[in-house]
């Protein structure tokens, strides 16, 4: 029987390739042809007219005012996201975290916007934070505030599509957490409290410890997912106004048909900016936390 | 955290209130949303807002629904949805199996590439996987948006840890019983494996049910759109101040997902938390 | 049937290899007991045969055919696994058909196979029962209907009991022991259970690190150990050793070979005298009347007591000295904590092991120059 010999040594390949084309053809060769794109000129309608150009896209890049606008803007945004979505699912985590019908309930009612679109999330706060008709100028307006521009103003625009993210994401980190906080045995804390330690000892010493492997997690996941924020920004301001909500991957998506090669540059710039995060947190956080 | 002392009912009370309230901040919405979508354009412009419409204006829905084909978009996004599902189980199975259970060299080096894969956001990729896509000529049919979720790293991943869970003597128990590999993977580990199988494709299904930027991208034709895009149009072509109709639509992409999350919400936030902790 | 050869069989993982060059003939029909301290490689030989961790070089063979390039379902060999790896989807029923299906046996056939094996180990009504609704020993029963319905030339059996209360573990002990009889195939077993190897073995494989330390009947392997490593292991509690202090040499005798006497006022006193001045020339406690032949003596206190119903457990100490303390096991519960005592053993009880931990049988030249050094000890010399 000579196709015992090789078929079981070769079973494995055959049985990995059609992931691994998947991942080659649509993730691997992309990046590499991203890469060389950006170092072209590239005609849409006649690939012959591409012209080499070297770094001068990069170089284009670093020196147009827009491009660093949508980084700020990025920046500001995804530092607002993680932080305010990190506190705020930590501290709702805490209060939900004992197993009770209620609390189910109430974890169910947050988490219920992550599992909608986000384009209607989009179109849905549109709705809400209308100037004149909407909801939330209602609602300062009862309660004796002045009435805000929301997304019409470059002053508040960023802020409001925050707001939103936020308002999507957090159900899923606090879901997160509660599980975690659920899985530390309690006889952790049946120790603690006969050691008689205060509430803010235990916090600081057990819980957030304990907690910091998914603390992690969530940090990076939840940056990477911010730095490439798009769609809310795209229905809800369409990167307005002037420019105060474009972001990087808007940006991007703006050059897409009119100047490929500097659209490609700046996607290797995110990606740049992804992987650079990415080890940074590893490099800095991964010693500091605590796995069980 | 600590054992439950006796609280004062007050603060029960609060409690429960403030819990209430924050249910209410997260689900008002689309409460108001529904409402909006039954109300006339007068309601919708009165200040202060109307709460509930006079008489629901059912025909909103048949406004909205006629401003595009969302016969065809609700199709699209169903071929396509069902698709990528059914694409991905297929190629992930082998691969997690794979991956879990056998030894090859460079094993480590290729699951290094899925874990790579896993890290690179399509809104970086999308550019030359658009011109590939183009190049192919297929960018008037519904495969540039099946194709490129052919392999999901998360799921391989996520298979694959579940898969190792799974004792090496039941593997070996089967080979010794003189079953194939392939009898192996279904009767043992697809049985197994079930709860891993229903989160992987509910993930996906939400995601992709939902997703906007990709078919944005990939699409430049009415009758490959997914909903997400119709409803999207919506605002160009009823006008952004017509939020009646807007809502409409809205209601028509949330409500299915609504609708399946009150009956199953409980399956549905262990399976996100679970993709959230592997 | 067949019986089961190891030729030069070499088993590596990661470069290190487990087991080196190893040669070993299973016997057909019999019931062979691998038996050895976890991690020396008893295992690693039965997923040999099994197919299942196939060997880095050499050659398996069962009934005389190498099966290297067989693979595990075609090999005729059953296993039932420690952790039972019962195909936890499948009703009881299918965990029993699934090689009978594999193997394409005729639906009749199988159903009559599964009732009639169902109905010996004791599963009649059971068969449709999901396994996660049965208790562990009918899981066991389970696997092990697994392994009869193929009707196996080789039963393989990793530990199977270990995970039995011990109660359950001594009926199936004697289940194994009848089947075995009644099916007549060749059994290997895995454990590191000396009591299992003992109680159930034709012969007992002993290993330790990868090498087979002695291959012999249980009796013989109790009775005639290969080396210290084979006395040590085998008997509970193990086998006393002491340093004879000659060329390295270390003897040692069974807890149960020795036997106590309480000391005397006078011998007392003498062995305290003894135990101050060591060295003192002919303080040795007068030998009985009538012991011509040689024997070992040591006298010490007895530090613990351990009464276990039929019998009872010494641990006889002298203190200050290290490795002055021995175990003896008497029938006899005539003794009590801090009593001063004489142990004695009867030279042809006494087992010698040379400095490699070989033992030093009767036909050695030295074997007798031995004896008289130790047995010429004072009863109070370390």
């Amino acid at each position: 029987m000579p196709s015992r010999g090789w078929w079981p040594l070769l079973r494995p390949y055959v049985m990995i390739a059609p992931a691994m084309a998947g991942i080659g053809l649509f993730v691997l060769y992309p990046i590499f042809y991203l890469i060389k794109l950006s170092f072209y000129k590239y005609n849409l309608m006649n690939k012959a007219k591409s012209k080499y150009i070297g770094l001068d896209n990069y170089h284009q890049i670093f020196t147009r005012g827009d491009f660093y606008q949508a980084l700020g803007n990025t920046a500001l945004y995804t530092v607002g996201v993680v932080v305010c979505t990190m506190v705020l699912s930590l501290l709702a985590a805490l209060w939900l975290k004992r197993k009770s019908r209620w609390n189910r309930i109430v974890q169910a009612g947050i988490f219920t916007p992550h599992i909608v679109s986000i384009v209607s999330i989009a179109l849905l706060w549109m709705w809400l934070m209308e100037p004149n008709q909407g909801l939330l100028n209602y609602l300062f307006k009862l309660f004796g505030l002045p009435p805000s521009a929301w997304l019409q103003s470059s002053k508040t625009a960023l802020l409001s599509v925050i707001l939103v993210s936020v308002w999507q994401g957090i159900g899923y980190y606090t879901l997160i957490i509660v599980a975690a906080l659920q899985s530390i045995p309690p006889t952790i804390y049946e120790a603690a409290a006969l050691d008689n330690a205060s509430r803010t000892n235990v916090f600081f010493r057990i819980t957030l410890p304990l907690l910091s492997p998914q603390l992690f997690f969530i940090l990076v996941i939840m940056t990477i997912g911010s730095f490439k924020v798009f769609d809310t920004v795209q229905v809800m301001t369409g990167g307005g106004p002037n420019g105060a909500t474009s972001t990087i991957v808007y940006y991007i998506y703006q050059f897409r048909t009119t100047n490929i090669g500097y659209s490609a540059a700046t996607g290797v710039v995110l990606m740049a900016i992804i992987g650079l995060l990415t080890f940074l947190y590893f490099r800095l956080l991964a010693r500091k936390v605590h796995y069980q | 955290m600590n054992p439950e002392y006796a609280r004062h009912p007050i603060r029960v009370l609060a409690d429960y209130a403030l819990k209430g309230a924050v249910v209410l901040v997260f689900v008002f919405p689309f409460l108001w949303m529904i409402s909006t979508s039954l109300q006339t354009f007068r309601e919708t412009m009165a200040f202060p807002p109307t709460w509930l419409p006079a008489s629901p204006q059912w025909q909103n829905f048949v406004h909205a629904m006629k401003a595009g084909p969302f016969l065809t978009y609700a199709r699209n996004s169903v071929v396509v949805t069902a698709s990528i599902i059914a694409l991905q189980l297929v190629v992930m199975i082998p691969a997690a199996y794979a991956f879990a259970k056998y030894r090859f060299p460079g094993r480590n080096a290729l699951f290094g590439l899925v874990l790579l894969a896993f890290m690179i956001p399509g809104q970086v990729t999308f550019i030359p996987v658009y011109l590939m896509l183009a190049d192919w000529g297929l960018i008037r049919t519904l495969l540039p948006q099946i194709l490129p979720f052919l392999s999901s790293a998360f799921g391989i991943f996520l298979l694959r840890q579940y898969f190792m869970q799974i004792a090496e003597e039941i593997v070996e128990a089967a080979r010794l019983d003189n079953a194939s590999e392939a009898k192996i993977i279904w009767r043992l580990m697809i049985p197994m494996s079930t709860p891993a199988l229903a989160t992987i494709a509910l993930f996906s299904f939400v995601s992709h049910w939902n997703d906007y930027f990709w078919p944005l991208i990939m699409t430049d034709s009415n009758a490959v759109r997914p909903l997400t895009l119709g409803i999207a149009m919506l605002r160009e072509t009823e006008g952004i101040s017509n939020w009646h109709i807007l809502m409409a639509g809205n209601v028509v992409l949330v409500v299915p997902i609504l609708i399946v999350y009150l009956f199953c919400s409980q399956q549905i936030v262990k399976a996100f938390v679970y993709s959230g902790i592997k | 049937m067949a019986s089961i050869e190891f030729v030069r069989v070499t088993k590596s993982f990661e470069k290190s290899s487990v087991i080196d060059n190893l040669n070993l003939t299973i016997e057909d029909g019999k019931f062979t007991v691998l038996v050895g301290p976890s991690g020396c490689g008893k295992t690693t030989l039965l997923r040999m045969i099994a197919g299942i961790g196939p060997q880095s070089s050499g050659e398996v063979r069962i009934g005389g055919k190498d099966v290297s390039r067989v693979p595990p379902g075609k090999r005729g060999v059953a296993m039932v696994f420690q952790n039972y790896a019962i195909y936890p989807t499948m009703t009881v029923r299918d965990n029993i058909e699934f090689g009978l299906k594999n193997n394409r046996v005729p639906k009749a056939e199988r159903t009559r196979l599964v009732e009639t094996i169902g109905a010996t180990v004791g599963l009649a009504g059971y068969l449709d029962r999901m396994p996660s609704t049965l208790s562990g020993g009918q899981r066991q029963r389970v696997a092990l209907a697994r392994a009869m319905v193929k009707e196996p030339s080789v039963f393989l059996m990793d530990e199977p009991l270990s995970n039995l209360d011990a109660k359950l573990r001594a009926q199936m002990r004697i289940e194994l022991i009848e089947l075995h009889k009644k099916l007549g195939a060749t059994f290997v077993y895995v454990t590191h259970d000396q009591v299992e190897a003992m109680s159930m073995a034709d012969t007992i494989v002993l290993m330790n690190e990868g090498v087979i330390q002695q291959e012999a009947p249980p009796e013989d392997v109790y009775r005639d150990p290969a080396n210290l490593f084979a006395a040590q292991f085998i008997g509970v509690p193990p086998m006393n050793v002491g340093e004879l202090g000659i060329d390295g040499v270390r003897f040692g005798f069974r807890p149960e070979s020795a036997d106590l006497a309480v000391l005397s006022g006078a011998e007392r006193e003498l062995a305290a005298a003894a135990a101050g001045d060591p060295i003192r020339p002919g303080a040795g406690a007068p030998k009985p009347a009538g012991a011509d032949e040689a024997r070992y003596a040591f006298r010490g206190r007895i530090a613990t007591r351990e009464m276990l119903g039929a019998e009872t457990l010494y641990q006889v100490r002298r203190d200050g000295e290290p490795g002055a303390s021995f175990m003896v096991k008497c029938f006899a519960d005539r003794f009590a904590v801090d009593q001063e005592v004489e142990l004695e053993v009867p030279a042809d009880k006494l087992f010698f092991f040379d400095a490699a931990g070989d033992r030093i049988r009767r036909d050695h030249p030295a074997h007798d120059a031995y004896v008289a050094a130790l047995c010429s000890r004072e009863p109070a010399h370390a």
